[in-house]
């Protein structure tokens, strides 16, 4: 019988989970340990919902509403001078929630804090695009459509960045495997010389550890093990590292290893 | 007076040497491989180290140039990507008869490591290869090593034919 | 002869508005001066850029998936491959945010071999910068040069951990190996050597008129637009933001040791190339006191957590549990706790961060590389504009970008 693999996550799955093992958490904790953040948090609050606010790892994770973005960002923009975007982008809860996150790593270079604004949108959903107040996330954006096929509405250039303009299929969706579906593995060979070469040039070989065991020459001789150190040669002579012809070649002079000089100190 | 005598028939008596054709037209070959700069990741690094002052590819006679038509070598130092596939290819046509491929790295010869969507599994699935080099990333010295046994590889091929047609895989 | 493919001789997969005027021009993705796979397509009005459009992916491996399939230390030697010029600086970024994560603290001697890693580094970085930067405005002795200095840096960290370019140097919990006997004297000898050799650089490029064309007022970055397009390293602090991650948010040792942070307000190439220099000399001066703290530490290099890292070679032989606790470890991995961490740190391209979310399994849920080359890329849609075509390989040239990073 064959193993039931889930559909919605192919991604790799640990092969042994201990039933009775809970998870340790990394420690959050309450936003008023910390006077910016709480003045930062209270800002927010004065305007839009908050639907949770911690503390975790020394910076402060806001969650909000997915339409607030983005003046939330405006605001800790202009009001709370988080005036760089580090970093944004999506992580796939599909097969859980059936919903994206989307979290926005900010800096205030004044301050000296962090802080992650974090919503969640649906599949089908489209976010707003903040471009207008980081240029960084004209990027950033570009490439979360490229990966995860979330829409990002008022954006200049919503296309593919990483991934060829005709590829299909997100990469970075849960429901992608690693190693591509179908038509990554014949892309440069349909793209290069047509989809009837894919017989002659074959499939892709994508198991590292494949070994033909009647190719000889190439890999170890499997089902032809000997001892160790017996020799194997079978009347072959040894084949020395050789740089050139035996005989020497045409007008170029021969290494002599005995004429050669080793440096010792490189630092000389 | 002349007092010395000339035995012309001793090695380096005479200013002439005889030799056939193919071995001059292999000599010049061989010793004078002109390869594309193609560095696609890390392995590109190695190439340049091996092409910098202390390894000094230039002694070989192999000179890195930028155009495919004055190369006659392509090293394929790095991953090669399915979207960069379709670019090699168009650059290794473009290169002039008789050519080479050097795919350097377990990243072009086999994907290596990058068992992913996104990486050709093997330059030899787009373009033939002449040489595998091992390694990631191969030493500069192994690279010049292999450029050794290119050579070799030249010197052993007749000069006047056209080159064999490759297998692709 | 060979096999005919179906390309065709000219660019039909790409499609532009052809404006009556303006020539478009296909810089790249395989151009010696282009860093790796970059491509431009620039629209051009006779010499000047109009408009600029980087096309970058054509080195995308997909290490962020392949981080979502890896246990957290198979994944280590991958980011080796991000940015290949300082490699220990990608293996110090992830391991310091799984550290954060589990909440680990690293033995000092390990700390201290860090520190050494991390700023040889990023002078092998810098030099590397140097040496293709003046190779691509001409200089060639410069990039002979640069590279012989190299070279001795790859001896050391080859004397190390035994690779030149993918260290793999720094593990999660510490360093596997202890420094081997001759390090200190070999490093020392390259720093005592060292403030000639940049000397030399300087004398050769400071003054060179040909480097002052190409160089001065050429790329200048305002300083909204590097906050705005998420600049970091050499590249926000030539444009007159004084940040160093190194010094604002000191991880490891760094806030035991004294150094400047050069910066500029003129925002050009000249000012980065100024900055790159300035910086390899306050690396030397961190090597020399880090160097002094080495001596004295006790001889521990991982951390003790046997939940998390395998205990040291000579347990695992003697002791059953610690074996035990190996196995598990490497087939199955670690499973650090449930959370999600943002840990940047300073590489020498800028703010390298690893974004970890972690739901307590042993393969991270989703692992984000922050890397600085990714936006100091984006930033020539905007910087290239109104520049000429010999600008736009000066302008490539000192935002120091690395491909591996860019398309991760």
């Amino acid at each position: 019988m064959r193993a039931y693999t889930p559909k919605d996550n192919v991604q790799k799955k640990s092969y042994y989970t201990d039933r009775f093992w809970v998870a340790p958490q990394v420690a959050k904790f309450d936003v008023s340990q910390d006077t910016v953040f709480t003045a930062d948090l209270d800002a927010i609050k004065a305007k839009f919902d908050v639907l949770d606010a911690y503390i975790q790892v020394d910076q402060m994770v806001v969650v909000i509403n997915a339409n607030d973005n983005y003046a939330v960002l405006e605001l800790l923009k202009n009001e709370c001078e988080y005036t760089q975007l580090s970093e944004m982008s999506a992580i796939d809860w599909l097969a859980t929630e059936g919903k994206f996150e989307i979290f926005y790593q900010m800096l205030s270079m004044a301050k000296r804090k962090r802080l992650r604004i974090k919503c969640k949108i649906d599949e089908k959903e489209a976010i707003q695009s903040v471009e207008k107040l980081f240029r960084c996330a004209d990027w950033s954006e570009r490439e979360m459509y490229d990966m995860f096929g979330v829409v990002v509405n008022n954006h200049p250039c919503m296309k593919r960045i990483l991934m060829p303009e005709d590829w299909e299929g997100f990469p970075l969706r849960k429901t992608y495997p690693l190693q591509g579906d179908e038509f990554a593995a014949w892309y440069e060979v349909d793209k290069i010389f047509g989809k009837e070469a894919r017989e002659i040039i074959g499939p892709e070989n994508r198991d590292p550890a494949r070994i033909d065991r009647y190719d000889t020459k190439r890999f170890s001789r499997l089902g032809h093990e000997v001892p160790f150190g017996t020799d194997i040669s079978q009347g072959e002579p040894d084949t020395p590292l050789v740089y050139q012809e035996q005989e020497g070649v045409f007008m170029v002079d021969k290494f002599d290893a005995q004429k050669s000089v080793v440096i010792s100190d490189r630092h000389r | 007076m002349a007092q010395h005598q000339v035995n012309y028939l001793k090695d380096g008596g005479l200013p002439v040497a005889l030799t056939t054709i193919d071995k001059v037209v292999n000599w010049g070959r061989s010793n004078s491989i002109w390869a594309l700069t193609y560095g696609l990741a890390c392995c590109g690094i190695e190439m340049m180290a091996s092409g910098a002052s202390r390894y000094d590819f230039d002694r070989f006679g192999t000179i890195f140039r930028a155009s495919p038509r004055q190369a006659e070598l392509m090293v394929v130092a790095g991953t090669l990507t399915k979207k960069h596939a379709e670019f090699i290819r168009r650059l290794y046509d473009q290169m002039t008869e008789p050519k080479w491929v050097i795919s350097m790295g377990s990243c072009a010869n086999t994907g290596g490591m990058f068992n992913t969507y996104a990486t050709v599994q093997g330059v030899d699935r787009v373009i033939p290869v002449d040489l595998y080099l091992p390694g990631c990333a191969p030493r500069p010295e192994t690279l010049q090593y292999a450029v050794m046994m290119l050579q070799q590889k030249i010197r052993k091929e007749p000069a006047s034919r056209a080159q064999k047609p490759k297998r692709l895989m | 002869m060979q096999q005919a493919n179906r390309l065709r001789p000219f660019f039909e997969n790409i499609t532009f508005d052809r404006v009556d005027n303006e020539m478009i021009l296909n810089f790249g993705p395989q151009h010696p001066s282009s860093h790796g796979q970059l491509r431009l397509m620039l629209h051009m009005q006779q010499e000047q850029i109009t408009k600029a459009h980087p096309d970058i992916g054509y080195l995308h491996r997909g290490m962020e998936k392949m981080a979502e399939n890896m246990i957290y230390n198979e994944f280590m030697p991958t980011t080796d491959r991000m940015d290949y010029i300082a490699s220990s600086s990608n293996n110090y970024g992830f391991a310091l945010a799984v550290e954060k994560l589990i909440g680990l603290e690293v033995p000092r001697r390990a700390k201290v071999i860090r520190m050494l890693l991390l700023e040889v580094n990023r002078l092998m970085s810098h030099l590397f910068w140097l040496a293709t930067t003046a190779l691509d405005i001409g200089a060639m002795t410069v990039f002979l040069y640069a590279f012989r200095e190299r070279e001795y840096l790859m001896d050391l960290v080859e004397d190390y951990c035994g690779a030149r370019l993918t260290h793999a140097a720094i593990r999660i919990g510490g360093v596997p190996l202890d420094l081997p006997d001759n390090f200190m004297t070999d490093l020392r000898k390259f720093l005592d050597k060292l403030p000639e050799n940049i000397k030399d650089y300087e004398d050769l490029l400071d003054k060179n008129r040909v480097w002052l064309m190409r160089m001065e007022n050429v790329g200048v970055i305002s300083k909204e637009m590097a906050l705005s397009w998420g600049c970091s390293g050499v590249m926000l602090r030539a444009s007159g933001v004084e940040w160093d991650i190194r010094k604002e948010e000191p991880y490891e040792l760094y806030d035991e040791v004294e150094f400047n942070v050069p910066d500029s307000d003129k925002g050009d190439n000249y000012a980065r190339y100024k900055l790159y220099m300035a910086e390899m000399r306050e690396s030397a001066k961190i090597l020399y006191q880090v160097a002094d703290m080495y001596e004295g530490t006790s001889p521990e290099l991982m951390a003790h957590a046997p939940q998390y890292i395998s205990a040291p070679k000579l347990e695992i032989m003697t002791q059953n549990y610690a074996l035990m606790q190996h196995f598990v470890l490497v087939t199955q991995g670690m499973r650090p706790p449930v959370g999600e961490v943002y840990i940047p740190t300073e590489s020498p391209k800028g703010e390298l961060g690893f974004y970890i979310n972690s739901q307590g399994g042993p393969y991270p849920y989703r692992l984000k590389l922050r890397a600085p080359s990714f936006w100091h890329t984006g930033i020539l849609t905007d910087l290239l504009p109104g520049h000429y075509i010999p600008d736009v390989v000066s302008i490539i040239g000192t935002t120091n970008i690395v491909f591996g990073e860019v398309d991760r």
